[in-house]
């Protein structure tokens, strides 16, 4: 059994070093860990992870946590993957957090963080198109993705953007 | 942005939390009509460099971004609040799903509903792409740490190096009187 949480702990800080870029990489990275290097899920296991865990509330990497913890070593298994997933990124957090309160400001870090948003925005665009690609095969699919966002855009502040998921779902359930 | 409370910033973040679908970037939609557009802690630009960094570190962008918020408002406790609200709904749906609900997943019409949410999910992601890029102004340092990222990505690198090229841009190119005075972004997280 503390072999089994060892594993755990191993692979859930690998995935929440990696998982980098807004679930763009999470999905690969957790195939790559559990399937192919520990063997701990099998590829049906893990594509039925990947629809779960991306269509649940909340981040992938920690869905993805939950669930595979859960089903290798049942409700610590599940608490421990979870917590350890994110300890990478709190941990950098507030070693960045710390400084940024206890070193003067100076133009070098403002000009490193001016930066960094452009090359965020660049990450972002290539978000939409990778996912966008993965989702969009067909007009009807493009059609209820362009209505999605002409929603997003006109209703902006005044409709909860998960109205606009529930109802591309429901769309989904009358169309596919 | 008012004092408020950890069981209120836990509270404020599980809701948070439930509702957001796809992850990271697509999450960025709903925390931004939650603290910019619904609660006006944040202003746009404040949010989207929150998010930057948020994005920069390593990790769920929207625990990273919980966890400086809750930090910006009440130190560490907040931090730790606001993180752990977020993370809860997650944990708690997963286990349920785990233990009782993985076959539903197969059924035609949870399949149907879903493939039409993850079009959705599809559109939040571009509209926060959309809003991000309304809030950069337009000169050919930004253009060019943003292409060089993309490109990067394009050929396959992994996403650290577009974030690496976005900051040595930055560092190299920019310059501080590009600064306006709205603009101090080192003044908040």
């Amino acid at each position: 059994m503390m072999q089994t949480f060892w594993t755990l702990i191993v692979s859930f800080t690998v995935i929440g070093l990696g998982a980098y870029g807004g679930g763009l990489m999470t999905v690969p990275l957790m195939q790559h860990e559990l399937v192919v290097s520990r063997d701990l899920l099998s590829m049906t296991q893990m594509s039925q992870l990947v629809a779960i865990a991306q269509m649940t509330p909340g981040p992938i990497a920690v869905n993805g946590a939950t669930f595979v913890g859960y089903n290798i070593a049942g409700l610590a298994g599940a608490l421990l993957a979870s917590i350890v997933v994110v300890l990478p990124g709190v941990l950098a957090l507030v070693l960045l957090l710390f400084c940024r309160e206890h070193l003067p400001v100076n133009t070098h870090s403002l000009r490193l963080r001016r930066g960094l948003r452009a090359g965020v925005l660049g990450l972002l665009l290539f978000a939409t198109w990778s996912y966008s690609r993965g989702v969009i095969h067909s007009w009807v699919e493009g059609a209820i993705a362009a209505a999605a966002f002409a929603v997003l855009l006109t209703c902006e502040g005044r409709v909860h953007p998960l109205a606009v998921i529930v109802g591309a779902g429901v769309l989904g359930m009358l169309v596919f | 942005m008012r004092a408020i409370s950890c069981t209120r910033l836990f509270l404020i973040f599980s809701k948070i939390g439930l509702t957001t679908f796809g992850g990271g970037f697509s999450m960025a939609t709903v925390l931004r009509h939650e603290l910019v557009l619904k609660r006006a802690w944040l202003t746009e630009r404040e949010f989207f460099d929150t998010l930057s960094t948020a994005t920069a570190v390593p990790g769920a962008v929207a625990i990273n971004l919980a966890f400086m918020q809750g930090w910006k408002a009440r130190g560490y406790r907040g931090a730790l609040a606001a993180a752990a609200g977020t993370m809860l709904p997650s944990v708690v749906i997963l286990l349920f799903i785990a233990r009782f609900a993985t076959p539903y997943f197969e059924r035609p019409m949870v399949a149907s509903f879903l493939k039409g949410a993850g079009i959705a999910v599809a559109a939040q992601i571009a509209f926060a792409s959309y809003t991000f890029a309304r809030n950069l102004r337009v000169h050919w340092q930004n253009v060019f740490a943003c292409g060089l990222g993309l490109g990067l990505l394009i050929i396959g690198l992994h996403p650290v190096f577009a974030v690496l090229a976005g900051a040595s841009v930055g560092y190299l190119l920019m310059h501080e009187r590009m600064t306006r005075p709205d603009d101090n972004i080192a003044k908040d997280i």
